[in-house]
């Protein structure tokens, strides 16, 4: 399905974005069924995402790859193996996407301004108001919202 | 007392059909209701959580509710509910799953124009625009709000029944080298990679080629 090079200021990463929609649109209804809360969401409210400033865009797509990475795909188990297999090669794209990130960061070329911190507290505030599980899935359901403005 | 008892069935179905972000709310009626059930919708915006009740959609008696307006902003994402009144009953509020303008929407084919010389023909497309509150206003292309949209085309040499296709960027495409007097038929889709989204193919256009004005 091919890659979309994402271009974060000085940075440049290669991210399988339709195969993980193609992922993601396979398991969304399923997984945005088991969450029930409407009146949060972990990546658009108070502050959706898309009004970041563009010279934040590297360091909050660093930051939302490590986020996915540590605090919601290992979260995510549920009982059926097709969803399993889905979320794991998601996770995987992911992984390969935050390690050429990494390497840019690593340069110094993915600074983190006071907005980038800020939205990444609010981020984290919202996934520590739910139970691990909750967040998780919560946040997985959210992929769209994090690849609608990824893309962009 | 007055208070409404919760146990007729509920509508079926609920469920957002947009096409070129027009979003409208549709659903089928409770299972055996019959005549006369009138219904209520309310919508919300997710992460915001607020259920926002629909005034013009207030007991209606139509199975479908145009929520266009409401949920215009396609950078958010969002639910609507409905509910169905009988004869003094009611049923549960009963939701749709989560609407995401942005990639549940469904895209129009573009229009097409197209004109010819002696060997060549020239065509010309539009992308259709998005649902706009004020038809009079400034209109919005899904260009803009696809910046990567692109047009697959195909052209039909009508005699040969050859056929080509191309993908292109931007909206006009010569194709040259062609047989004079000769008629070709021109369609058109459009083609968006993120989010992954394509319209069918337009109605076929078909021009014919000038005669060759050098061969007396």
């Amino acid at each position: 399905l091919g890659s979309k090079v994402l271009h974060l200021g000085h940075c440049r990463v290669s991210l399988s974005s339709p195969e993980i929609r193609a992922g993601f649109n396979a398991i969304k209804a399923n997984i945005q069924a088991r969450d029930p809360i409407r009146t949060l969401s972990i990546l658009s409210h108070p502050h959706s995402l898309h009004k970041v400033k563009s010279s934040d865009r590297c360091c909050i797509t660093h930051h939302l790859l490590d986020f996915y990475m540590d605090k919601v795909f290992r979260h995510c188990k549920t009982e059926d193996p097709f969803i399993d297999r889905r979320i794991s090669s998601i996770a995987n794209s992911f992984l390969s996407a935050r390690r050429k990130l990494e390497q840019c960061h690593l340069q110094n070329q993915c600074a983190c301004g006071q907005e980038s911190r800020e939205k990444l507290t609010q981020v984290l505030a919202n996934y520590a108001a739910l139970n691990v599980t909750s967040a998780a899935i919560k946040s997985l359901g959210e992929l769209d919202i994090l690849l609608d403005w990824v893309e962009k | 007392s007055g208070e409404l008892s919760c146990s007729l069935p509920n509508p079926r179905n609920v469920h957002f059909e947009s096409v070129n972000m027009k979003n409208v709310l549709r659903w089928s009626a409770p299972e055996g209701a019959g005549d006369g059930v009138l219904y209520r919708v309310k919508y919300s915006v997710y992460g915001v959580g607020r259920w926002i009740r629909k005034p013009e959609c207030r007991n209606i008696n139509t199975t479908w509710c145009d929520l266009s307006s409401e949920t215009s902003d396609y950078e958010e994402q969002y639910y609507a509910s409905v509910k169905a009144f009988l004869n003094g009953m009611c049923s549960d509020w009963t939701e749709t799953t989560r609407f995401n303008p942005l990639t549940d929407t469904k895209i129009d084919p573009p229009t097409v124009s197209v004109s010819s010389t002696e060997k060549s023909i020239s065509i010309t497309l539009t992308a259709p625009e998005k649902w706009t509150r004020d038809p009079e206003g400034e209109s919005v292309s899904l260009l803009h709000v696809y910046p990567g949209l692109q047009y697959n085309v195909s052209v039909l040499n009508r005699k040969t029944k050859k056929r080509w296709f191309f993908s292109i960027s931007n909206n006009t495409l010569v194709v040259p080298w062609l047989e004079p007097e000769t008629a070709y038929c021109v369609s058109a889709q459009i083609h968006v990679s993120t989010p992954l989204l394509h319209s069918g193919f337009s109605k076929e256009h078909c021009v014919a080629t000038l005669k060759d004005q050098t061969t007396k």
